[in-house]
């Protein structure tokens, strides 16, 4: 390139840097008129224009560089960007390569073509351009990227299982080839490990192992060290890794879990050849690993648990294989673990496994625990009374739990609550208070008094008490989730939100933690006023996804760079939860279902919806979802307080986003022009790989059809019944759909039309047929329509259900069911109306005769509108109510039980749940008005 | 008693009980630092520093904390450095703290042959200040406006300042790496790497 050229072209790089694209645009198109053949100048204007979403003429640009053959590192550099603006991981990969083929000693080049490779997943072309740099390039770096490409391959989900150790073998062959120890680089090291664990190669594994330096590896990298314990059960090494812990844990004072662990599976590794002699022998091992195990606890003392539990985890075993010598010691050590460290928040989760117990031993335990004193005048003594509470209440058989009890139990954390709360007066803002845990204790009783009963007063006790809480402890973010899930269950949505918000979730926790906003969201949304805060925080939770796809594959190469094998396929496996996960999905189907609530439905949204869900629906999905953050101090006899405060008492999960996918697809699909081959013709980026799984290969067609009673068992009755009315109406429906839809072909010249329009260029690869004479008007088939047939009666029930389901639900006073039914009654007049949207065009209904079936819809229509109409001067009502004085009086006035917190805290409590139902019922009521005007005329 | 093992990749899936307290969500953040918005902050760590990041787990598998480090300076200044370091706190008082700052310094010094360990901390986190103290580390100079507010309110200075902290390792034996005064030499956000 001519240096003149150069300057001129650096102010454009400028631009895009500081994301004025659109000036960027207008220097590129200047000085493409001087130098037209630029590749340079088109690959900065292709990208200039795809950030401005310009993606069609972008695509063109896009093709003739590509068809070029570019080599060049700034236009290449460039083209990366655009590639993967749109998607292309698979046009990076062949122009790459094809670099690199022109210049195949070109290093950079080679390892861009192995990251663009990586990028797309293609782990067997990596392998094969690793390859060729291994032999032209001669450095070990790039044998070690051939293996582990190997490894990845077999590891990928696309690969069939039986494949696998083949493909271990050939990364073993790769790596033995080479004449560079791997004891010079922990990495190369772990790679060579994990690949001797797969395929079972112990010996080899343990030459490594046995070294001088193989040792001091493992000795300060724990991902090794981790290998190097696997690799010891593998051999059967029970009895020496056990012995090995011991030396660390006397000798070295390592306080690892995992070492006493080996320990005690050390000890009872005797018994895996069972005779009397191994009992004997294991028995003597019992012996000492105990007095091994005492010294230490004695050593140490309150300042680690290590020993001490080991301990109790000896005596636990012991008495499993019935080799336990004292009937007693199992309590002695746990009423000493408790006497050590009882002050400690998580004696209770240490001691969980052991409390357990029968007859005598159960009765000395609680009344050991009974008389813990009850004074809460330390920390320390906070903390024990706590912990008591806990275990006590952990091991209560279901017979005990009765509302009297609870009642009881309630009374008494609350009372211990407010004595203890003067303990952390002094603490700063930013710490927890003491006393936090039996707020949450006295809040998870009421929370199950309201279970037992059904009395929504107990959730109002237990949302003054817990804000109460939180007004004392700011950052408690167990008390904000709690009350996030009541307020929901209370149907005061904006409230949850409100707290949600202040949790500040970031990054990943937008995928695990997001469930409680967005579970059955819908149900809460004003989308249909207009009204998008709940559709916005869908978005903006999922960009955490686009990043993941934006970035992590950035930290897989330089993992590859930096050669942290044990690194890349963590990072491929993140990559793959993220992606692939079931809440990005499930709040995407919840953005859908307020989308169509909100936008007029057009067939723009549906073709653009139903591409997206057709995706979705090839996907292996992750549960990524974070339940295990909510506080459990429910015994465990009965549910704990995630499933009991799960919205609609139904927990939602793959079953329920995959009947929902199901149901939109089938409609959206009856709704659209759209087929496979046009789809492929209009996409832009790379398809995902198709997934192994014979299930997903089976035609689409099928698939939807299919209706799994497991699946079913996710959905609320509500739902049930808006699944088996929409199977109906697609049934009915799409023999009409399927006359009147026009061929391909024509699609496609639509599209291809409308893309030059906008363009200028031809949609690429897409021959416009011949007119044949014929204007734009709707296409016509020669067969006959296809004959008309009554509405089945499925339709009309489903109203009529949910009518009276609704007129039961209103008065019951459990505003989020209502809501739930009303958006579901919402919900179906919406599908109704897509899958209606067709016949709206009176050309068409007037070439494809349809005017009967039209004559048919309308009636259903009018149906649903008159259900609606009720459902929103109930709401309406309702509303006015939840706003009255009375309504605020009734929770305000619940009976506390007790007089410390204040009456007017509790009136605000009161007054903020009373308003924020009247909000949501007035404005879902309002909506649904709205969209019965908007879709009846 | 927990298990002390490699930070990878998926703990991000789970260790929200950590995450969500307040200093932790902080730890890291500097005002001119964005990078802990995005998963890109721990992916940046173990890409290159695998070693240095490690996790405490409850035998039940609940996350109880977690350590990110890295190496980096130039020849006299090469070092360890603690990012960020964080107990879930029901696990806090169980030394866990002290043990994940022992195999951060361990590796620093054999593996990485850093001649000390240093980190930044808010100066009004009292805590960790007294326990790095306890650790034997030592203030070496006190950077102006390296975090941002915690949000809170009335933090000042000490909310927003930060100490540099350090702790000779076995390669300064003579201690040139820290001073005495460190809390009078005050630089500004801009002079620390
Ligand atoms: C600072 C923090 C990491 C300490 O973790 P920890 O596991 O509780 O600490 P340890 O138990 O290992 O404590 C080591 C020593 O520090 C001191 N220490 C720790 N916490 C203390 C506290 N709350 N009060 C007084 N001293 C304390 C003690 O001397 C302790 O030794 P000891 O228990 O034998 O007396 C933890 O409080 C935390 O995660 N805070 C939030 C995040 C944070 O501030 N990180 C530091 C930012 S740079």
């Amino acid at each position: 390139m001519s240096t003149a050229l150069d300057r001129q072209i650096r102010p454009i790089y400028d631009a895009l840097d500081t994301g004025s694209n659109k000036s960027a645009i207008v220097a590129c198109n200047k000085l493409l008129k001087k130098h037209p053949n630029s590749n340079l100048l088109k690959a900065l204007k292709a990208l200039a224009l795809v950030r401005t979403q310009k993606v069609e003429e972008s695509l063109v640009l896009c093709d003739e560089v590509l068809g070029s053959k570019p080599t060049d590192d700034s236009t290449l550099n460039a083209m990366l960007h655009v590639l993967r603006g749109l998607g292309r991981h698979n046009d990076m990969v062949t122009m790459f390569e094809e670099a690199y083929k022109q210049q195949p000693t070109n290093e950079d080049l080679g390892t861009q073509a192995f990251f663009a490779n990586v990028r797309a997943s293609n782990w067997k072309s990596a392998q094969q351009v690793a390859t060729k740099m291994h032999k032209q390039f001669q450095e070990d770096r790039y044998l070690y990227w051939n293996a582990i490409s190997v490894v990845l391959q077999a590891n990928d989900p696309t690969t069939p299982p039986n494949m696998r150790q083949l493909l271990y073998k050939l990364a073993h062959r790769l790596l033995s080839s080479s004449s560079a120890t791997p004891l010079s680089h922990t990495d190369r090291f772990y790679l060579h490990l994990s690949i001797f664990k797969e395929l079972g190669l112990v010996d080899e594994a343990a030459a490594l192992l046995d070294t001088e330096v193989g040792q001091l590896i493992c000795s300060a990298n724990l991902s090794c060290n981790e290998l190097r314990r696997d690799i010891m059960r593998l051999r059967g090494l029970l009895k020496e890794e056990g012995e090995r812990a011991e030396r660390l844990i006397t000798e070295k004072d390592d306080r690892n879990w995992l070492e006493f662990i080996s320990l005690l599976d050390g000890t009872f590794s005797y018994l895996q050849t069972p005779s009397e002699d191994t009992q004997d022998e294991c028995s003597k091992h019992i012996v000492h690993t105990q007095e091994v195990l005492t010294k230490i606890a004695e050593k140490d003392g309150k300042k680690d648990r290590s020993g001490h539990l080991a301990l109790l985890e000896l005596e636990l075993r012991a008495r499993k294989h019935g080799l336990s010598t004292d009937a007693s010691r199992l309590i002695t050590l746990m009423r000493q673990y408790f006497d050590n460290f009882g002050d400690k928040a998580c004696c209770f989760e240490d001691l969980k496994p052991y409390i357990f117990l029968e007859g005598e031993d159960q009765q000395t335990w609680t009344s050991f625990l009974e008389d813990v004193n009850s004074d809460v005048s330390s920390v320390n003594n906070l903390q024990r009374v706590i912990n008591s509470y806990k275990l006590l209440r952990h091991t209560l058989p279901a017979s005990d739990i009765t509302l009297e009890a609870e009642g009881k139990g309630a009374a008494l954390y609350v009372e211990q609550y407010f004595k203890a709360l003067p303990l952390g007066q002094a603490l700063p803002a930013t710490e927890l208070q003491p006393a936090d845990d039996l707020a949450i204790l006295s809040g998870s009783v009421l929370v199950n008094m309201w279970k037992l009963t059904g009395d929504q007063q107990y959730l109002y006790r237990a949302v003054i008490l817990l804000e109460y809480g939180l007004s004392k402890s700011k950052q408690s973010f167990e008390m904000r989730l709690i009350l996030i899930r009541i307020y929901r269950l209370l149907g005061a949505p904006s409230l949850a939100l409100e707290h949600y918000r202040l949790m500040r979730i970031k990054q990943v926790q937008n995928d695990t933690l997001s469930h409680f906003l967005f579970s059955r969201t819908s149900a809460f949304s004003l989308a249909s006023t207009g009204d998008l805060t709940l559709s916005t925080e869908c978005i903006e939770a999922s960009q955490v996804y686009l990043s993941n796809s934006q970035e992590t594959s950035d930290f897989v190469i330089r993992a590859f760079n930096a050669e942290k094998y044990s690194q890349i396929p963590e990072f491929i496996e993140f990559e793959e939860r993220l992606d692939n996960s079931l809440q990005r999905d499930m709040t995407k189907m919840e953005h859908l279902r307020m989308r169509i609530a909100h936008e007029v439905i057009s067939s723009d949204i549906i073709d653009m919806e139903l591409i997206e869900l057709k995706f979705i629906f090839d996907r292996q999905h992750h549960d990524n979802r974070d339940f295990d953050i909510l506080p459990n101090y429910q015994p465990q006899s009965i549910d704990t307080l995630n499933k009991q405060t799960i919205l609609f008492d139904k927990a939602e999960g793959l079953g329920w986003l995959w009947t929902f996918l199901k149901m939109y697809i089938r409609i959206f699909m009856m709704a659209s022009d759209l087929d496979d081959s046009i789809e492929e013709k209009l996409l832009v980026g790379d398809r995902p790989k198709l997934s192994l799984d014979p299930e997903k290969r089976r035609p689409l067609k099928e698939r939807i059809v299919d209706c799994k009673e497991s699946e079913l068992e996710e959905l609320t009755p509500e739902e049930h019944l808006l699944v088996q009315y929409t199977e109906a109406l697609a049934e009915w429906l799409e023999p009409y759909h399927d006359y009147a839809r026009p061929p391909p072909d024509v699609v496609l010249a639509e599209a291809a039309k409308l893309t030059e329009q906008k363009t200028g260029f031809p949609l690429k690869g897409v021959e416009i047929p011949p007119q044949n004479g014929k204007s734009n008007g709707p296409y016509k088939k020669d067969e006959e329509a296809p004959p008309l047939t009554e509405p089945p009666e499925a339709i009309s029930k489903f109203f009529e259900d949910m009518r009276s389901q609704f007129k039961k639900v209103k008065d019951s006073g459990d505003y989020s069911r209502t809501l739930h039914t009303a958006t579901l009654i919402q919900e179906a007049f919406l599908l109704l109306a897509t899958a209606s949207l067709r016949f709206k065009a009176t050309s068409v209904v007037k070439v494809h005769k349809l005017g009967g079936l039209v004559a048919k819809l309308k009636p259903i229509r009018v149906e649903a509108a008159s259900v609606l109409e009720e459902v929103s001067t109930a709401l309406s009502s309702l509303s006015t109510e939840a706003g009255s004085a009375e309504h605020r009086t009734a929770i305000s006035e619940v009976d506390l039980g007790y007089s410390e917190i204040d009456k007017d805290f509790v009136n605000q409590v009161a007054k903020k749940i009373a308003e924020s139902r009247k909000t949501i019922l007035e404005g879902v009521g309002k909506g649904v008005t709205r969209l019965c005007t908007t879709y009846t005329q | 008693m927990s298990v002390l093992r490699p930070f990878r990749a998926s703990d991000m899936f789970k260790f929200n009980n950590v995450n969500l307290d307040i200093w932790t969500e902080t730890v890291t953040l500097r005002n001119d630092n964005e990078m802990q918005y995005n998963i890109g902050f721990y992916l940046h760590y173990l890409s290159r520093w695998p070693d240095l990041c490690c996790v405490q787990e409850a035998p039940s598998g609940r996350m109880m904390g977690y350590v990110i480090g890295k190496a980096e300076g130039q020849s006299l200044e090469w070092h360890g450095h603690v990012t960020a370091i964080t107990v879930a706190p029901e696990y806090r008082r169980l030394s866990l703290a002290r043990k994940m700052m022992g195999l951060l310094e361990f590796v620093s010094d054999q593996i990485y042959r850093g001649h000390f360990v240093d980190l930044y901390v808010r100066c009004n986190n009292q805590i960790a200040v007294d326990m790095y103290e306890g650790l034997g580390y030592s203030v070496y100079r006190r950077v102006r406006e390296y975090y941002g507010s915690l949000g809170v309110g009335k933090g000042g200075r000490d909310e927003e300042d930060a100490f540099d902290m350090r702790k000779p390792l076995s390669r300064d034996p003579s201690k040139r790496s820290i001073r005495p005064n460190g809390r009078d030499m005050i630089v500004s956000a801009h002079d620390v790497s």
